[in-house]
């Protein structure tokens, strides 16, 4: 049983200023739901600790209520709500850059901080840290490192985990650890927990500062752009990027239906109608990216563009990823509700799935957006619909199950960068067996036996109980 | 509740396309050489020519060519494991991404042999360009430092197999740049390495191949800044032959003739120093020391939920 939302202020208003613990339902609307829109939980109190001793006295408080950490709310798969009630614990106030160390590439960070942030501290010192979600103006590192998020340029340099050297972490049991730190080890501890820790979203227990890497910025980029009248060729354009010795930092699919979207927008760039488009980059050296810009340009030709454009203006690169990354925004003008699916497939079943996916929107009457990491796989196949129909919402379960079903048939997962959240908990079983699924409910026993750390999320299996 | 289904065992496979190869953990260099070579790929993080690969695993975590391709945990996508009852499980994909799920992959890849051992693995291919040139730049060492962090500093990082600093056996002081790149790409690459020879007053030399240096006796994990100072120490005071991978912030440290105890007098030195930074040392002669509390409780509940002994 839950105490109630008074009992909740009053309790945690001996440890927290009365102004950081949030208990009106007008305050609580805004932490009952992340990216995921329809589905909402609203929490019994927020709580806004204003450092890590903080956040610790914070939880030893809440012992035996449910805790759910969060930070910008950006998650698109359900992943920082009270979906078991209790309180969220909000990290904004924990923001500072602590240190950037450039000699050893690698930066100190609190949880709260945002991908903007960083990245603007980081610019004097000709540093980046490369994880690029789409949401980067307002997403924070702890959400990013807990739902091991990506991005656009994540096929060259790898997603959040890739970046990770250490994590100051507290657990349930009110201690606070380091698994790593600058120097990306185990630390004093004989296992790699911080192995665990990244993509744990938020199960195993509440990150407070971090350690990640930095890798110098790029001199120079050429960014391309193709279109294509089929998916057969798109695909065969897809397959040429992957294998080119230049090594594409990025390889990002949109479908006629994205490229529609960007040109109802203030963004339209006069792309053609009915056209599936590939936005491909290369970057490094200028002496080495110049000497292989005109073959990747040959690569997107012969998989029969007709229109390939490329150029190494850093406007028109801002403008051509502004564009792809406002997909999600647009869809708003579409339909009040919408649902995007994450899954990692083969690259060869590209066309195959993509099909799945047409069909079945079509079969539903429900309109799909596809955009896609297509250099990792990743698909976000964007279904929109009115959540206020209850038809329409099991339309779009049905489709959904079909797709993770197909999806695992040709050798691909459930999730590529948004985690499982609470969307995605339902189908955890056609991806591990038996064995294996008890190998990963054992992880939470570690450090979260009693699941009070967001529960009901990652595994139907995570409830808590007091 | 989820719909329960079978294990999902990898097959052996090689899809060219995507870039991935599924074959025992034991298969050696020209084995994975001539799989991935039939497709033009390559799989960069060999470190040994004899040694299987789960040998090489677990000497370390990091092969020179990690300076470009991240270490062994970023090429590796999944594997069959073998718990130590017998039960065979999947672990991780055959694509290159996911967050299905805990990172088990990750975790175990970093246990050696202490939770059950890897039965076959998926390795990440990268494409195989037909020049693989090695470097070496030699002068006065702290000439060569500045060298390498100049070079560190650049994107050219990222196209390097590996940057490396060279110290103690029978290395004099030497810096080694490995590349693998397309023919008409030599020059480019060349004309930046001479420039920094030439800034920092050093000779310049290359020889085909890309380096194997064998599976190391000691591995510290440190930060990059520290690095040099460490290869320094390690070679100066105790001898040792070091390869540094300057960009990893890893010391392989070779030690022939070494008993394991003397490896751990000398990791045992290092390792206040290492700790503080987040950084570690292991050894494939050196068998782990024992947790303390509270990492005991952890790893006790682990072995109960996966019934191991």
């Amino acid at each position: 049983m839950i105490p109630s939302s008074q009992y909740l202020r009053k309790h945690l208003r001996r440890t927290v200023p009365h102004s950081r613990v949030l208990t009106s339902p007008a305050q609580l609307t805004g932490y009952a739901s992340d990216g995921l829109g329809y589905k909402s939980f609203l929490p019994d109190a927020v709580v806004i600790p204003a450092d890590a001793e903080e956040l610790i006295k914070v939880i030893l408080a809440l012992k035996g209520i449910p805790i759910c950490m969060r930070g910008a709310g950006t998650s698109l798969s359900g992943g920082p709500v009270a979906a078991q009630g209790g309180v969220v614990i909000h990290t904004s106030r924990l923001r500072a850059i602590r240190r950037i160390c450039p000699e050893g590439f690698w930066c100190e960070v609190e949880c709260g901080v945002n991908l903007d942030q960083l990245d603007q501290a980081l610019a004097p010192y000709g540093l980046c840290y490369p994880p690029d979600p789409s949401s980067g103006q307002v997403c924070t590192i702890g959400g990013n490192v807990a739902s091991n998020a990506g991005g656009a340029h994540c096929f060259r340099y790898g997603v959040t985990g890739n970046y990770v050297l250490g994590v100051e972490v507290v657990l349930p049991d009110g201690t606070l650890h380091c698994f790593g730190g600058p120097a990306g080890g185990r630390g004093r501890w004989r296992e790699d927990w911080k192995k665990l820790m990244v993509g744990s979203e938020g199960t195993l227990g509440a990150f407070t500062r971090f350690w990640l890497r930095l890798t110098p910025r790029a001199e120079k980029a050429w960014t391309f752009s193709a279109t294509y009248a089929s998916l057969e060729a798109t695909e065969r354009a897809v397959h040429g990027l992957v294998r080119h010795p230049a090594f594409p930092v990025a390889i990002e699919l949109m479908d006629p239906r994205a490229v529609a979207l960007v040109e109802s927008s203030p963004m339209a760039m006069g792309l053609p109608e009915n056209r599936f488009m590939i936005v491909t980059e290369i970057d490094g050296p200028a002496d080495l990216v110049d000497l292989r810009a005109e073959s990747v340009a040959e690569v997107l030709r012969s998989a029969g563009s007709t229109d390939v454009q490329f150029g190494d203006n850093p406007e028109d690169r801002k403008n051509l990823f502004r564009a792809r990354k406002a997909i999600g925004g647009l869809l708003g003008q579409m339909s009040p509700d919408y649902v995007v699916q994450d899954a990692v497939i083969p690259k060869r079943a590209l066309a195959e799935i993509l099909r799945l996916i047409y069909d079945e929107s079509d079969r539903a009457g429900l309109p799909v957006v596809t955009v896609m990491h297509a250099g990792d796989g990743n698909l976000h196949p964007n279904f929109v619909f009115d959540s206020g129909k209850p038809e329409e919402l099991e339309k779009i379960e049905v489709i959904s199950k079909k797709l993770m079903k197909q999806v695992i048939a040709v050798g691909g997962t459930l999730s590529g960068e948004h985690g499982i959240g609470n969307d995605k908990c339902d189908y955890m079983g056609m991806v591990f067996g038996p064995e294996a699924l008890r190998l990963q409910l054992s992880v939470p026993m570690i450090f979260n036996p009693s699941h009070a750390f967001n529960p009901l999320k990652v595994f139907p299996e995570r409830r808590f109980v007091p | 509740m989820s719909v329960l289904t079978e294990e999902r065992l990898f097959e052996p496979f090689i899809d060219a396309t995507d870039g991935v190869l599924c074959l025992p953990a034991g298969s050696d260099e020209a084995e994975i050489e001539r799989l991935a070579g039939l497709h033009g790929l390559r799989f960069p993080l060999l470190h040994d020519r004899g040694a299987p690969l789960c040998d090489q695993v677990a000497a370390s975590p990091f092969a020179p060519a990690s300076s470009r391709f991240g270490p062994y945990c970023d090429n590796i996508t999944g594997m069959n494991w073998e718990l130590p009852d017998g039960r065979r499980v999947r672990i991780g994909e055959r694509v290159v991404k996911s967050t299905t799920g805990y990172d088990l992959l990750r975790f175990l890849l970093g246990t050696v042999g202490r939770y059950g051992r890897p039965v076959d693995y998926v390795l990440r291919l990268r494409p195989a360009c037909e020049e693989s040139q090695t470097f070496f730049l030699r002068g006065d060492p702290v000439l060569l430092r500045e060298a390498a962090a100049g070079i560190l500093r650049t994107s050219w990082i990222h196209w390097f197999d590996s940057v490396d600093v060279l110290e103690g056996g029978e290395f004099s002081s030497l810096l080694r740049v490995a590349v693998n790149c397309p023919a008409e790409e030599c020059d480019a690459y060349l004309g930046f390495l001479s420039g920094i020879a030439a800034r920092h007053g050093l000779s310049l030399d290359q020889s085909p191949g890309l380096p194997m240096d064998g599976c190391p006796d000691l591995v510290i994990k440190t930060s990059p800044e520290v690095l040099p100072d460490i290869v320094q120490l390690l070679s100066g005071e105790y001898g040792a032959k070091c390869v540094g991978l300057c960009y990893c912030g890893v010391v392989h440290v070779f030690l022939p003739g070494q008993n394991p105890d003397s490896i751990c007098r000398i990791a045992q030195a290092l390792e206040p120093g290492l700790h503080a930074v987040g950084g570690d040392w292991s050894s494939r002669h050196v068998m782990p020391v024992n947790p303390d509390s509270p990492e005991t409780e952890w790893i006790g509940k682990l072995k109960k939920e996966w019934n191991l002994p």
